[in-house]
């Protein structure tokens, strides 16, 4: 009992994760309907701000960690002007700015890889190594009801709810649609910086944990669906655990465990392509 | 007629150029030719197509060590291993394909990447039978009616693989399969609106193409005689994608120019910043979809047009 309790809170943490990267790719395919698949650099790109800035620099941690979501707020405000906005006013298809930020994704990878020795970078604990799973369940609850709120109660929420069921017709009723972009954007690196941040101590900053991070959140996407924030949340928490049992009670190499997103994906897709929640 | 005698000249110009080149110089050739190769059936895909996936380069990967376990370690006659290394790939393709094609927008993408990645765990953690981390080498090409291909005529070999594929999109490009999948490409609802299945486009060509790409690895195999795992990562993967829209996506030159830039810039590059080429490729890309999207192919047109 004790046993499954503790890979309860472990599961729950790493859904956390999962669904903060969700989240960032949510906030950015509902208004835009671009798939950024540099979210996985970006959480990556976060937990070297946390590396620089608690390891190495010792800043106080509530500091590092503001810090490190103003700088990820601007790398996504700055991704976007970069990559996205050129090609949205030039009204090239969805495809180029995807294209683009694959292209940006590499450029992210490469000069962390550069400026950086390739080993692992420790990062430390926020409140102590036991209490580390319950400071990012604590987080990202805190994060999801923010966005939560945002989305239902707010006028800029309701905005960006506006662009995602139709872009023309809200740009007609006044909404700024590059404004919500750019915010979108943000958020999304904000979200994915998060969860880097928050992941860091258990696995040490690395160049390369971005692509799993990647796949992981979106197969939380697909799981929880596209249509609703708790969605992200849900899938990310469903993923987890269905990854620490496989890992824990299957008698298959811990390595294969890295396929189960692969299998739910596809299940998800075959079976219920929509996620779990409909949009409403 | 003429036309056939125009495939003999390339085949014969290509592989004459082999015999006079030294080992060194044969071995970035063959790797040249290889990437070309999968460029050509990437751009097939990527740029006729419009799917995007990160697939290719494992399944280049697939049909590499499928060849070689299947000959090598499970002794199978030559014939049947290639055989079963193409069914082999044929199977894994359709088994992603066809859930990603439930839904619109580009969960291929992912659905690939995952694949992609789970690919290098199952050979990192597969044991004896693919080597592990090390992969597996020590392994020859098998004898045919009693003589073995070596040196310049290997490279022969690869120039009619490239020849091969490059002859086999081409007709496809030019039939109404082609002409399907530029309008699934460009305009989804308009194709379906014509009468083309526009599910069963996408996951025929993305078939199609990972086997192409699944004989080329069955012919790199041969090339350094060892797979392992670092040779088929994501790395590569990204590469083939930047190599086809550099060069220009959909058109088959354009894949050409893209794999034989972003191939040989290394070789220029690395004197003067080292192994960092690939941030100078990332930039490229980004520069080349801001500036000109149809790549160097278009760059060219555009020249020619206003001289």
């Amino acid at each position: 009992m004790q046993d499954f309790l503790e890979l309860a809170v472990s599961a729950a943490a790493s859904g956390c994760i999962y669904g903060l990267i969700a989240l960032a790719y949510l906030l950015m395919i509902r208004p835009t309907g671009i798939i950024n698949f540099a979210v996985g650099e970006w959480a990556m790109v976060g937990a070297f701000g946390g590396y620089l800035l608690l390891s190495k620099f010792e800043w106080p941690y509530p500091l590092g960690m503001a810090a490190v979501l103003v700088f990820m707020l601007g790398v996504g405000w700055l991704t976007e002007r970069i990559a996205v906005r050129p090609l949205v006013e030039r009204g090239a298809p969805l495809l180029a700015p995807i294209l683009a930020l694959l292209g940006m994704l590499v450029v992210f990878r490469e000069a962390i890889s550069v400026s950086f020795p390739p080993d692992p970078h420790p990062v430390p604990y926020a409140l102590g190594i036991q209490h580390q799973s319950f400071f990012i369940i604590a987080v990202t609850s805190v994060v999801f009801i923010g966005v939560w709120l945002f989305f239902e109660r707010s006028v800029a929420g309701k905005s960006f709810e506006a662009v995602a069921i139709h872009r023309r017709a809200a740009a007609l009723m006044g909404i700024n649609l590059s404004r919500v972009t750019a915010l979108s954007f943000a958020g999304g690196a904000g979200a994915a910086g998060l969860a880097g941040l928050l992941v860091s101590p258990n696995v040490s900053a690395h160049y390369l944990m971005g692509v799993p991070l990647a796949i992981q959140g979106f197969t939380a996407l697909v799981i929880g669906g596209v249509g609703r924030v708790e969605g992200a949340l849900l899938g990310g928490l469903l993923l987890a655990f269905a990854e620490q049992l496989t890992v824990r009670y299957a008698p298959i190499p811990a390595g294969y465990a890295q396929g189960v997103p692969l299998l739910l994906l596809m299940m998800f897709l075959l079976v219920r392509p929509t996620g779990l929640l409909r949009a409403k | 007629m003429t036309s056939l005698l125009r495939w003999l000249g390339a085949a014969l110009l290509l592989a004459g150029a082999a015999f006079l080149l030294s080992d060194y110089h044969n071995d970035v050739y063959r790797k040249l030719l290889l990437w070309v190769t999968l460029a050509l059936s990437y751009n097939f895909l990527f740029g006729i197509c419009g799917q995007i996936a990160f697939s290719h380069f494992a399944f280049y990967g697939i049909g590499a060590y499928s060849v070689v376990i299947f000959l090598f370690q499970f002794h199978l006659p030559f014939p049947l291993a290639i055989l079963l290394g193409i069914a082999l790939c044929i199977l894994f393709a359709l088994a992603v394909a066809i859930p990603s094609t439930r839904l619109e927008g580009f969960y291929l993408a992912l659905a690939t990447l995952a694949l992609a990645q789970l690919f290098i765990v199952v050979l990192n953690e597969g044991g004896a039978v693919t080597g592990g981390p090390g992969g597996l080498a020590n392994y020859k090409l098998p004898e045919i009616l009693g003589t073995r291909i070596r040196g310049p005529w290997y490279t022969a070999v690869i120039v009619l693989l490239l020849l091969g594929t490059l002859a086999v999109l081409w007709r496809l490009d030019c039939s109404w399969f082609g002409r399907a999948c530029r309008a699934v490409r460009d305009n989804p609802e308009a194709a379906a609106a014509m009468g083309v299945d526009v599910a069963r486009t996408k996951v025929i060509a993305f078939t199609l193409t990972s086997a192409l790409a699944g004989i080329a690895g069955m012919v790199y195999a041969f090339v350094d005689n060892t797979v392992n795992p670092p040779i088929f990562g994501l790395d590569n993967a990204f590469l083939l994608l930047f190599m086809v829209i550099v060069g220009g996506a959909g058109r088959h030159a354009g894949a050409i120019l893209g794999a034989a830039l972003l191939f040989l810039l290394p070789f220029v590059l690395s004197p003067l910043i080292g192994h960092h080429h690939v941030l100078v490729f990332g930039g490229l890309v980004v520069v080349a979809i801001l500036l000109q999207p149809r790549g160097l192919v278009g760059l060219y047109d555009a020249i020619r047009r206003h001289p």
